[in-house]
C-alpha cells in the first residue's frame, strides 16, 4: 500500500534556521495518525510539505505517491484543515459552500450542506463573527467535502474549549467511519489525540523520535520501579529515568517480556510516554537527538 | 476560479461603479450645461472677433468640479493600486487565507493569473470609464486650452495606463511584502517615484523634438538679468507656436552654438554700457529710482544689437504630437504593469515555498 506521506532526508530551512533536518519518516495510509511534537517541532512545516505549500529545501517527499502540490490532480487528493482554521471572513458560509463547489471537481455539496445544517449554521451569516469551533467545523466541511484520499489537520482543536474540541473531534471520527479517509492531524498534546488515533509519530526538533502503532507503542513501555542498578538486559532501552534515594524509576522500551522480579511493571499511558521521549531529547539536546527510533509493527 | 475571484472582489466592485456612476450623473448634467455655456460666451464671439471676455467668463463656471474631475483622475489609479492592488495577494497572506486557497483543487499558477485578470481587467475597465466621463465633462473647455501637454496625465488614454500598472505593482509589492498597510504605502511610494521619474526624465526623449529659431526682436521677453552681483547678462525668452510643449528656449550665437553667461556679459559690457553699470539701487519699494535719462534709447539700440549677435532657439514638441504622446504613455506603463504582473506571478508560484 502507498504511504500517505514518505519523507527521504528532507530537510527545509526558513532563511538559516531548520525547521526540518534530514527528516525521513514514513507515515501509512489507511490510518489515522497522531502527529505529536512541541511547538516549533516542525509539524506545520511537515504537513505544509505535504499539501504543498512549501518545497523541501533538499530531500523528497512524497504523498500518496505523488509529489505534492504538483497539479490539481495531486491536489484534489489531498485535504487540508490549516492551523486556526483559517476562513474569508468577509464572505457568508454560504459562499464558502459555492467557492467550494467552484474549486473543486469532486465538490460532495450534499455532504457539505447537510453538515452544516447539522452544525446549525446560518448560511447567510458572514464566516468572520462565527465562533472559534464553528469556524473550524467550517473549514473541515470545506477539507472533507473535497472528498480527498488524504485528510491532513494542521493542530486543528489546538484553538477550541473542551466541548467544541470534543464535538469537532466527533465529527471527524463520523467522517473517517463514513468514507474511509487517511488522516494525519497534529497537535502538541497527545491527550488531544488519544482517543481518535491509532497511529502515532513523536517529531521533536525536526526529527521523528518515535513512530508507530499506538497500541504496539503501549504494549512495548513499561514503568519499572525498584532498587537502583546499573545495566538492564539487552533489549531493554532507558527513556526516562528518575531516581530518589536507593529507588530508581524507569520508563523502558522492549518488545520482550521482563522476568526479574525485583522490578515492579505498572503500565504507563501514552501521554507519559510521548513526555517521556520529549525530555529525553530535551536533556539530550537538539543537534544530536537520536534519530528513528521507530517502534518495530 | 474565476466565479472565486469576481465573489471576492464583488464588494469593492460594486461600490467603485456605484461611485462612478454618481459622478457619470453629476458630469452629465453639469457637462451639458457647459455645452451650452461654451455655444453661448464662445463660439457666437468667434463670429464677433475678441474672444478674450467670452473665453475667461465661460472658463470660470465650474471652477470646483474642473479642481476636483481632474484631482480625481489624476488620484484614481494610485487609489486602485493601493486599494485593490495591495491587498489582492497581502490580505490572503497576512490572514493565512492563502493556506485555504491554495490547498484547495486549483493550482497556483492557475489561482494568481486568474485574480491578477479578474480584478485587474475590473480595474482598467473602471478607469476608461472615469477617464471617458471626465475627457468628455472637459471636452469644450479644452477645446480653448493653449496647452493640452499640461493636462495630458489626466485626458483621454494616459489614465488607463497608470491605473494598469498601479494595480500589477500594487499585486507585486503586496506577494513580496506579505502584509497588506506596508505594502499599501510601498505602492504608493514607487507609483509616484515612477510616475515622476516618466513625467521627468523618459517622456522628454522619447520623441525628437522639433526646433525653431526666432530673432530676438520678435521674442515677447527680453532683458537684462544680474544675480547675487555677477555681471549684467542678456536673457531672452521664445515662445513657440500655439499648443506646444515647449522643452528649452535658449539664446545661441550666430555661429550656432549656445551662448555662455560670460559671453552674454561681455556683451553686454562691450555693447550696453548704459546697462552694465546702472546706477547703485538705492530706493525700495516706497521710493522708485528714477530711470537715468537716456536709458530707453540704450536699451533699444542695446537690443538692435544683440538681434545681430544672438538668435533665440526654441526646442518643443509640436501640438500635434499630443496623441503620439498619450499612446506612447499608455504603451509604457502597459509594459511596465506586463512586467510588474510576470514578478508577481513568478513571485507566488515560485518564491512563496
Amino acid at each position: 500500500m502507498t504511504a500517505a506521506i514518505e519523507t527521504v532526508e528532507v530537510s527545509k530551512g526558513y532563511g538559516r534556521r531548520l525547521a526540518l533536518t534530514d527528516t525521513t519518516m514514513t507515515i501509512p495510509a489507511g490510518r489515522v495518525v497522531g502527529l505529536v511534537g512541541p511547538n516549533g517541532a516542525g509539524k506545520t512545516t511537515l504537513l505544509h510539505l505535504a499539501v504543498g505549500l512549501l518545497r523541501p529545501t533538499s530531500g523528497t517527499i512524497s504523498v500518496l505517491g505523488d509529489t505534492p502540490g504538483a497539479g490539481p490532480e495531486t491536489l484534489a487528493r489531498v485535504g487540508f484543515l490549516a492551523q486556526d482554521s483559517p476562513v474569508y471572513p468577509r464572505l457568508r458560509v454560504g459562499d464558502h459552500l459555492r467557492a467550494g463547489t467552484w474549486l473543486n471537481p469532486h465538490w460532495d455539496g450534499e455532504f457539505a450542506t447537510r453538515r452544516v445544517g447539522e452544525l446549525g449554521l446560518d448560511t447567510r451569516q458572514r464566516a468572520g463573527t462565527l465562533s472559534g469551533g464553528q469556524r473550524a467545523q467550517l473549514a473541515l466541511t470545506m477539507a472533507v467535502a473535497k472528498r480527498p484520499e488524504l485528510l491532513l489537520l494542521d493542530e486543528p482543536v489546538a484553538s477550541l474549549d473542551p466541548l467544541a474540541r470534543r464535538e469537532f473531534l466527533q465529527t471527524l471520527m463520523e467522517v473517517v467511519a463514513g468514507h474511509g479517509v487517511s488522516v494525519v492531524l497534529s497537535s502538541h498534546l497527545i491527550a488531544d489525540l488519544e482517543r481518535v488515533c491509532d497511529y502515532l509519530v513523536v517529531l521533536i526538533a525536526g526529527r521523528v523520535a518515535l513512530s508507530g502503532d499506538v497500541d504496539d507503542i503501549r504494549a512495548s513501555h513499561h514503568l519499572l520501579t525498584g532498587p537502583q542498578r546499573d545495566s538492564l538486559p539487552a533489549g531493554q532501552t532507558i527513556i526516562e529515568a528518575s531516581h530518589v534515594g536507593r529507588q530508581s524509576t524507569l520508563l523502558i522500551r522492549t518488545t520482550d517480556p521482563i522476568f526479574d522480579p525485583a522490578w515492579t511493571v505498572t503500565p504507563v499511558t501514552l501521554d507519559d510516554i510521548v513526555l517521556a521521549y520529549m525530555k529525553q531529547a530535551r536533556d539530550a539536546g537538539v543537534a544530536d537527538a537520536t534519530p528513528g527510533l521507530a517502534v518495530a509493527s | 476560479m474565476t466565479r472565486f475571484a469576481w465573489l471576492q472582489s464583488r464588494t469593492q466592485t460594486l461600490a467603485f461603479f456605484a461611485a462612478l456612476a454618481a459622478l457619470a450623473v453629476a458630469a452629465a448634467v453639469t457637462g451639458v450645461h457647459l455645452s451650452h455655456l461654451y455655444n453661448d460666451l464662445v463660439r457666437h464671439c468667434e463670429v464677433r472677433g475678441n474672444c478674450q471676455l467670452g473665453i475667461s467668463a465661460f472658463t470660470n463656471h465650474y471652477n470646483f468640479l474642473q479642481g476636483a474631475f481632474m484631482l480625481l483622475l489624476r488620484l484614481a489609479p494610485a487609489l486602485i493600486g493601493i486599494f485593490w492592488g495591495g491587498p489582492l495577494i497581502a490580505r490572503e497572506l497576512e490572514a493565512g487565507s492563502y493556506r485555504l486557497a491554495w490547498t484547495q483543487t486549483v493550482s497556483r499558477r492557475r489561482w494568481v493569473i486568474t485574480k491578477l485578470a479578474i480584478v485587474g481587467g475590473t480595474a482598467v475597465v473602471a478607469a476608461g470609464l472615469l477617464t471617458l466621463t471626465v475627457t468628455w465633462w472637459y471636452r469644450s473647455l479644452d477645446s480653448i486650452d493653449p496647452n493640452m501637454y499640461g493636462v495630458i496625465d489626466a485626458r483621454d488614454v494616459a489614465p488607463i495606463g497608470y491605473t494598469f500598472f498601479a494595480f500589477m505593482l500594487g499585486a507585486l509589492l503586496g506577494a513580496v511584502i506579505k502584509r497588506t498597510l506596508p505594502a499599501m504605502a510601498a505602492t504608493l511610494g514607487v507609483f509616484v517615484f515612477v510616475r515622476i521619474a516618466v513625467q521627468q526624465w523618459v517622456r522628454p526623449h522619447l520623441l525628437s523634438p522639433l526646433h525653431k529659431t526666432m530673432s530676438i526682436l520678435s521674442v515677447k521677453d527680453f532683458g537684462f538679468i544680474s544675480s547675487n552681483g555677477a555681471p549684467v547678462e542678456l536673457t531672452a525668452r521664445g515662445s513657440s507656436p500655439p499648443g506646444p510643449w515647449e522643452l528649452s528656449s535658449q539664446l545661441v550665437t550666430s555661429s550656432g552654438h549656445v551662448a555662455t553667461g560670460a559671453e552674454r556679459a561681455a556683451f553686454v559690457q562691450h555693447y550696453c554700457p548704459a546697462v552694465a553699470a546702472p546706477p547703485p539701487f538705492r530706493g525700495g519699494p516706497s521710493h522708485p529710482v528714477a530711470a537715468p535719462p537716456g536709458i530707453r534709447e540704450a536699451f533699444d539700440t542695446c537690443q538692435q544689437q544683440a538681434a545681430k549677435t544672438f538668435h533665440v532657439l526654441v526646442t518643443y514638441q509640436p501640438a500635434s504630437r499630443y496623441w503620439t504622446f498619450q499612446w506612447l504613455e499608455l504603451g509604457i506603463f502597459l509594459a511596465l504593469g506586463l512586467v510588474a504582473a510576470g514578478l508577481c506571478f513568478w513571485w507566488v508560484t515560485q518564491r512563496i515555498r
